[in-house]
């Protein structure tokens, strides 16, 4: 009974961007950017939001006779201010890409075959409306799971909890960010939430673990970065790989994997054994120190160093320049953390540091977030679920998500098992399930348990193959979606995604498609808005400004609090927790009679001749979404498969040579291509993710590279939150020619 | 007379290549090749103290440049600016000049059958727009101005803080793309990235590419457009043009 209150108390905090509680409500008048250099006049400039990744970076648009000549950096936009990633710029090979999905399709061959008749929207929508009536009719609203990603998916969310359904996962919580964000509030009372507020650009000593930034690129966190190094912060990176980021440090770490707990204790044992950390800071604002005190008394850096792999004396240096550098440090959350199915506890021993360093709320190190007064459009009561959500037993994983963020891996796992009851039909939406979400295997064998399962797709993704039907979604500069309202910026701020063309072919927007399968669902009344500028409307008026001018420019920004001593008594609690403080010993884990403090855990380590599998981003790809635009394909066509030269020797293995990885279970990769590299540790190979596409609809993707999802054959599930731990998979590096 | 400059900071690159694909979007880059483009120096050193950089290459717009003098039709001139640009109407797509580049900076665009290369995005800055490649920069790695205006950024990181060319004992003329941040990794860049031996292309192939260039010019559009416009305003009469 107490754990139930405790739970429910800690979600009114966590979910969405507008319920952030205890956060500063901007106050002063909108700043507009100026109008910048239009160039060419006759040529068109529109103002949207990119997403060739999650970031939504400002841009330009430029048009002429209604076709896109390219796209620029939005320079009004306060967070990206005019910057473009490679992958941004080449958005225009996205709209353009020759096998994008063009019209409705229907299956008409097996599952995963890929054969399909061309129907017309009305059919489309209609097979949709009659298939989810009947679902409802035979099994509950409950047996149709959706899977949604993004901030634009709220349409789809609403329409399929208008239908009834409680059933909705999407991999950005137990694949991606849940164990920090569940962390970070059960520290500060407030999830990290994206973009990171982390003040790189101030700081004067940055910590990444894990984090490679640079080979994963956010434009602004790049910027941030880049400005910080450059203004002479000091860099400690923690990572197996010598990495871009590495490349860049005071410090390289390489820390052998699953232990950066071990470490994390070691450096609170310094702070707190040789009185480093930020004594008034923790007195005012922090409970438990004595507890943590005793807690981390026998985590020496003698003992973390049997743990980690690295020098004693290095963990000292190391959490020294940290400790001079108070309280401007930065250690970044880290953005994907599902790593080894302890992740949130890690995250809790970063959260904690950042707290003894006094560095929460602090300037360089991490900023707060700053309300904005949202419009709401009020909706009709949804509809009770009778069935609670299917994708966790009653007492399993305490802190998981409530929301549309939920557990991927759970309603497969009850779609495949029928239990707590069965699941008969799935909606994707702007997830790729069979590229994001680890076993694979599973998920094949869960589709193919489904009655009807509909994808809303860009492109011919792998996936789309095994749908009963496939809707056509209009490309991000084709479509309007929900405005971005960002808090977690030091000028908080509302920018806008608008159509920069018309949608080509047949396809059509998600929030259309979404608005007329409410009709065939008789449940319009969730979607009382005319069309996209009436739904901006309603959402942007309580904040005065203006459509056209949000609509030239793209985005409006306010003045924000980002730093404790911006904050008033009017500005809500500053630490959103259950005591109001920061706390160093978890109340809400106390409650639930789990570890209130992070301890060390091992991880199981590779057999003999196995090397631990690891994966991260390259600059010029977001995952497997990327993979067949032809611009980033030629900068980077497949994904080579890392190897230390020490290992590569004692396996006799060349750089170059094509290899095939072999795993735990037997799962081989196809044939890929080694490098040997001096600057890893020879316990791991390391490659990027999201190659390897399956569905050879991609004509450009199909069996470039490999799939280090389709290797992933095991877990190692968070207790806490359920998110899947997925560092845990070993392979044997093999010759190709002898496998 | 401005003399223009790029800086490259590789304390700040990232080498994200963002600049390659908006300068491939800005110029119409084909697949294959590049206006500038981004390269990984490899790494240096022992386990685990190690040395690892980006190179950003491109048209270096050398004070004394090779590739001028090596262009049979006049296609390849330097501007008043000191910029190296390449009149796509001249070009007969020989490679003479891409050959004579010791810095691999030429490309020739097969499609076109013109020759292509970074101009510091001339026709940008014409419209008082800064080059696509700078603007783009997440790090603001790349650094564009004027030599000859002491007060920019360009300058100081020059002549105050010392950035460096890419040259080498036999190749020195005078490149105006400069590199700047920890010795080590500037070394380590220009070590992996030398400046090649500038070569010559065969007379055969400079020679078919003028015959065409002639013969396109013999029976050209030029020739029959203006042809076109006389008998038509024969036919017409003489028409005030509105703008």
């Amino acid at each position: 009974m107490g754990n139930k209150l405790t739970r429910r108390q800690f979600f009114r905090n966590t979910t969405g961007t507008a319920a952030i509680v205890g956060t500063a409500i901007a106050t002063a008048s909108p700043q507009v950017h100026p109008p910048g250099l239009r160039g060419n006049t006759r040529v068109q400039q529109i103002a949207t939001n990119c997403e060739m990744c999650f970031w939504r970076c400002g841009v330009m648009a430029e048009v002429a006779d209604g076709k896109l000549l390219k796209l620029q950096g939005n320079p009004h936009h306060p967070l990206t201010k005019g910057k473009l990633c490679a992958r941004g710029n080449a958005g225009v090979a996205l709209l353009n890409d020759p096998d994008r999905l063009k019209y409705p399709q229907i299956r008409t061959g097996e599952r995963g075959e890929g054969k399909f008749r061309r129907v017309s929207w009305d059919e489309a929508l209609d097979f949709l409306g009659t298939k989810l009536k009947e679902l409802k009719q035979k099994h509950g609203p409950e047996s149709v799971a959706l899977f949604p990603h993004g901030v634009h998916s709220g349409f789809f969310a609403t329409l399929m909890k208008a239908y009834g359904t409680p059933n909705a996962a999407e991999p950005a919580f137990a694949q991606c960010r849940g164990p920090r964000d569940i962390g970070y509030q059960l520290t500060f009372g407030r999830p990290v939430n994206s973009p990171e507020p982390v003040d790189l650009e101030e700081s004067k000593c940055i910590v990444l673990i894990g984090s490679h930034i640079g080979e994963n690129v956010f434009t602004s966190q790049v910027t941030a970065f880049a400005e910080g190094l450059s203004k002479g912060a000091k860099l400690i990176v923690v990572d197996p790989r010598f990495s871009t980021a590495a490349s860049k440090a005071n410090y390289w770490l390489p820390i052998k994997p699953g232990t950066d707990t071990a470490l994390l204790l070691a450096w609170m044992n310094v702070l707190i054994t040789e009185k480093l950390y930020d004594e008034e800071y923790l007195d005012q604002y922090a409970s438990g120190f004595k507890e943590l005190e005793t807690h981390v008394g026998s985590y020496t850096p003698e003992w973390a160093a049997g743990m980690t792999d690295l020098p004693a004396a290095q963990i000292r240096e190391t959490a020294h320049l940290m400790a001079e550098a108070k309280p401007s440090v930065a250690i970044h959350p880290g953005r994907h953390v599902t790593w080894y199915g302890n992740d949130t506890q890690r995250a809790r021993a970063m959260a904690i540091l950042t707290a003894l360093l006094g560095a929460y709320g602090r300037k360089g190190g991490l900023f707060l977030p700053t309300k904005l007064a949202i419009g709401r459009i009020p909706l009709p009561q949804m509809p009770e679920s009778e069935k609670p959500r299917a994708d966790r037993e009653a007492n399993q994983y305490p802190l998981a998500s409530e929301e549309a963020h939920g557990l991927t891996q759970g309603l497969i796992n009850a779609t495949l098992t029928e239990k707590p009851y069965p699941i008969k039909g799935w909606i994707v939406y702007g997830q790729n399930i069979l590229e994001s979400i680890p076993t694979r295997q599973q998920t094949l064998a869960a589709i193919k348990k489904l009655d009807f399962m509909a994808v809303v797709d860009v492109l011919p993704m792998e996936q789309t193959r095994y749908a009963d039907l496939v809707l056509p979604e209009a490309t991000y500069l084709e479509r309007y979606d929900p405005p971005a309202i960002v808090t977690t910026s030091k000028r908080p701020f509302v920018s806008i995604r608008q159509p920069a063309v018309e949608a080509m072919h047949e396809s059509k927007p998600g929030w259309w498609i979404a608005k007329e399968a409410a009709k065939r669902l008789g449940v319009s009344d969730y979607f009382p808005w005319a069309d996209p500028d009436d739904h901006l409307r309603r959402l942007i008026s309580p904040l005065g400004i203006k459509m056209d001018e949000l609509k030239a420019l793209g985005a409006v920004s306010f003045d924000g609090k980002p730093y404790i001593e911006d904050r008033g008594e009017n500005d809500g609690p500053l630490f959103p927790t259950q005591s109001g403080k920061i706390e160093l010993v978890s109340s809400v884990l106390q409650d639930l009679k789990l570890d209130a403090l992070p301890k060390y855990e091992a991880v199981e380590a590779p057999p003999e001749g196995y090397l631990r599998l690891i994966y991260g981003r390259s600059p010029v790809h977001s995952f497997s979404r990327s993979e067949n635009n032809a611009w980033l394909d030629d900068l980077m066509a497949e994904n080579p498969v890392w190897i230390s030269s020490k290992a590569a020797e004692s396996f006799r293995l060349t750089d170059g040579q094509k290899v095939i990885l072999q795993n735990q279970d037997g799962v081989k990769s196809p044939a890929i291509t080694l490098k040997v590299t001096p600057a890893m540790r020879s316990d791991v190979v390391y490659t990027v993710h999201g190659f390897g596409a399956q569905g050879p609809s991609l004509k450009k993707a199909y069996q470039h590279g490999f799939s280090d999802t389709a290797l992933m054959t095991r877990i190692a599930v968070d207790q806490l939150m359920g998110a899947t731990g997925m560092r845990v998979n070993f392979v044997r590096v093999l010759p190709a020619e002898r496998a | 007379m401005p003399r223009y400059a790029m800086v490259i900071d590789q304390e700040r690159c990232v080498g994200c290549q963002s600049c390659t694909v908006a300068c491939k979007s800005e110029w119409d880059v084909p697949n294959g090749s590049a206006r500038t483009r981004v390269r990984n120096a490899g790494v240096r050193g022992d386990y685990p103290n190690f040395v690892s950089t980006f190179y950003v290459s491109q048209c270096n717009h050398c004070d004394h440049p090779t590739c001028v003098p090596a262009c049979p039709s006049g296609a390849t001139y330097q501007d008043g600016n000191g910029i190296v640009r390449v009149n796509k109407a001249l070009c007969i797509g020989c490679g003479s000049c891409v050959a004579a580049c010791p810095y691999g900076a030429r490309y020739i665009d097969a499609a076109k059958g013109v020759v292509d290369k970074c101009d510091f995005c001339a026709e940008r800055r014409e419209a008082g727009l800064e080059p696509a490649c700078t603007l783009t920069c997440p790090a603001n790695a790349k650094i564009f101005g004027d030599l000859e205006d002491t007060g920019s950024t360009v300058f100081n990181m020059v002549y105050r803080l010392g950035a460096q060319r890419t040259q080498s004992a036999e190749v020195r003329i005078g490149p105006n793309v400069y590199y700047a941040g920890r010795p080590e990794h500037v070394e380590m860049a220009a070590a992996a990235f030398p400046p090649g031996e500038p070569r010559t292309v065969a007379a055969g192939r400079v020679w078919s590419g003028f015959a065409k260039k002639v013969v396109y010019l013999a029976v050209g559009t030029t020739f029959l457009g203006q042809a076109v416009a006389f008998f038509h305003q024969l036919a017409t009469g003489e028409k005030q043009f509105d703008e």
